[in-house]
């Protein structure tokens, strides 16, 4: 690992880290305990990670609706 | 750079000089934001309130024993919600417990919690040198310099410091003759009444004023105090928009055309209840309309010049000599002197008459004990030190300081795009945060950089707009100033919300470009 990439990831390590810290600002995390965090992420991430499965499984059925209703596949 | 908001001027020709506010909105989504951490910390309030009634969790609350469990209940507990679960969460930010005197810079006594706010323990150590921007310390008399301190600590040794008594009884000292006349001086007017606390001072004068039958008109915003003894007068209150002259003069119109409510008598008097400087919004009142209504409608004007006296106008005489008039267009001058003259208790300025009849029928004059003489030195001495009467021009080198500083402060915070609210040249910088979430990190991040600041939250403001209050001093270096706006707290904390129009400058990273500000 050269001292260059290091660097990269140091600096990328921070910005994220600051992002969860204005996420944890914006949505009042901040104030909550440890576990009543955990508890507010694995819901927020199991409903997102849902939706994104679910749109996953469906795009192909709501592409061809779409093209379909566009008349430009039969 | 920034937009300054005229907030609709009615009559602007009463003002010899520009009149500045600003009350800035934030963009929409930061409303959305701030909903969306409420309803997060209700829900998990919700859910922590079930887990303590179930037994799932320890109740640290007070409760009542077992064998009262079926009485009428103690401790009413749903009412307490938000105490419980958003104000504790971030109770470490209040009531931290200093342990020098309150001036530029100030020692903290640390202080940590194991089970989240509910038990502090003090570890023994001081924080020392902690930039103090939340003391009420504007003209800097807060000081322990032994030279300044010299009278009074004379009197302290001549007359001890209890009292024992009311100023009725035997409690009249010839300190507080002395300062009553000084204060009358002072404010260019007849005669002046001291008092031991300011927040009596308020609360049991208006009741020796009005009564029954009586209108009080009081501004939105007005402190407890006010609030507190307008109720406890008894006269009917009605309420209109903050500094809002439309507003006032509707009431009064209201008021003379229909009179008392149902018999349509004439109102016995109409009083009108302002402050000088509003301590949460920073805003000053709009004297010369109100003393222009107060003249036309024929109704009385009483000022509360706590935060005011000694911060604003030319050599510190508060609102009156900012707006350039007369004292005597005010009826009843009030103030305290815990903000600017480093002390405590209150004055009522006015009239002789006026003053001699709250000698006899004040219940502060009557009953509460009186000021304690060695306080009262300190106010005589700072007073005089304000006048030039003790042969130096440092009382007016403080309150230049504090313009300067104000002025330094407010701007720079403005240009770096922070929204404050508040008029130009009041010493009261509330800085908006709007947030529940960054109520604690701000006052957190900001003692770890060694600033002690005072973050505000409901009910003391809107539920939706949380601020933290910035307090400038006189005694306060460039230096420290610089510190303050400039810590890197400010940015993390600050710039994930607002785009603002002001300055288009800034990224995403954390440190603020130090900014040259040109004087």
């Amino acid at each position: 690992m050269t001292e260059s990439s290091a660097m990269a990831l140091g600096s990328a390590w921070k910005q994220m880290s600051w992002l969860y810290y204005q996420y944890l600002l914006v949505t009042a995390l901040y104030m909550l305990e440890p576990w009543e965090r955990t508890v507010f992420n694995s819901m927020l991430v199991s409903i997102v990670g849902m939706a994104l499965y679910t749109g996953y499984v469906f795009m192909p059925q709501h592409i061809m609706a779409i093209l379909h209703y566009f008349e430009i596949v039969q | 750079s920034f937009f300054p908001q005229k907030n609709g001027i009615s009559n602007g020709t009463l003002y010899k000089k520009t009149f500045i506010e600003h009350f800035e909105q934030a963009p929409m989504y930061v409303a959305v934001f701030t909903f969306v951490g409420f309803a997060v910390g209700t829900i998990f309030g919700y859910l922590r309130d079930f887990m303590r009634a179930w037994g799932l969790e320890k109740r640290n609350i007070a409760a009542e024993r077992e064998q009262q469990k079926d009485f009428v209940p103690l401790y009413q507990d749903f009412e307490n919600f938000y105490t419980r679960n958003l104000y504790l969460r971030i109770r470490d930010n209040w009531n931290r417990p200093i342990c020098s005197v309150p001036g530029p810079q100030f020692d903290l006594m640390e202080r940590v919690t194991d089970d989240y706010n509910w038990t502090f323990r003090f570890t023994g150590r001081t924080i020392r040198n902690v930039i103090n921007m939340g003391s009420y310390n504007y003209l800097g008399f807060a000081e322990t310099d032994v030279n300044a301190l010299k009278t009074v600590t004379i009197e302290l040794k001549k007359y001890g410091t209890g009292v024992c008594s009311t100023r009725q009884e035997m409690g009249t000292l010839d300190k507080h003759v002395e300062l009553e006349k000084l204060v009358a001086k002072f404010l260019g007017v007849e005669d002046a009444m001291v008092f031991g606390m300011g927040f009596a001072t308020n609360s049991m004068n208006i009741p020796a004023l009005v009564g029954k039958g009586c209108l009080i008109l009081s501004d939105e915003l007005n402190h407890t105090s006010l609030v507190l003894g307008a109720r406890l007068s008894g006269a009917t209150i009605r309420i209109f928009k903050h500094n809002n002259m439309q507003s006032l003069e509707k009431l009064l119109r209201d008021a003379i055309i229909h009179g008392q409510p149902r018999t349509h008598r004439a109102w016995r008097k109409i009083i009108i209840l302002v402050e000088g400087i509003y301590s949460m919004e920073g805003s000053i009142v709009r004297l010369p309309e109100i003393v222009s209504l107060k003249n036309k409608y024929k109704a009385y004007l009483y000022l509360d010049e706590a935060h005011s006296i000694g911060a604003v106008g030319a050599t510190g005489r508060g609102v009156v000599e900012y707006f350039g008039m007369s004292p005597d267009d005010v009826d009843v001058l009030m103030g305290t002197f815990t903000k600017s003259f480093g002390a405590a208790g209150g004055y009522i300025a006015g009239k002789k008459g006026l003053v001699d009849f709250l000698r006899t029928h004040s219940h502060s004059a009557v009953y509460a004990t009186s000021m304690c003489p060695a306080v009262a030195e300190q106010i005589i001495r700072a007073m005089k030190c304000l006048m030039g009467l003790d042969g130096t021009t440092q009382g007016l080198q403080r309150v230049r300081q504090l313009e300067k500083n104000t002025r330094y402060f407010r701007r720079k915070l403005h240009e770096m795009g922070f929204i404050i609210y508040g008029n130009d040249d009041s010493p009261v910088v509330p800085l908006l945060l709007y947030m529940p979430g960054k109520i604690g990190a701000f006052a957190r991040r900001m003692l770890e950089k060694n600033i002690g600041v005072v973050v505000v939250g409901f009910p003391a403001t809107p539920i939706t707009e949380s601020r933290a209050r910035f307090c400038v001093s006189a005694a306060h270096t460039r230096e420290m100033l610089d510190t303050v706006s400039t810590a890197d707290v400010l940015g993390d904390v600050e710039k994930s919300s607002f785009p603002l129009e002001s300055s288009g400058e800034r990224g995403y990273l954390s440190v603020p470009k130090p900014l040259v500000l040109s004087w």
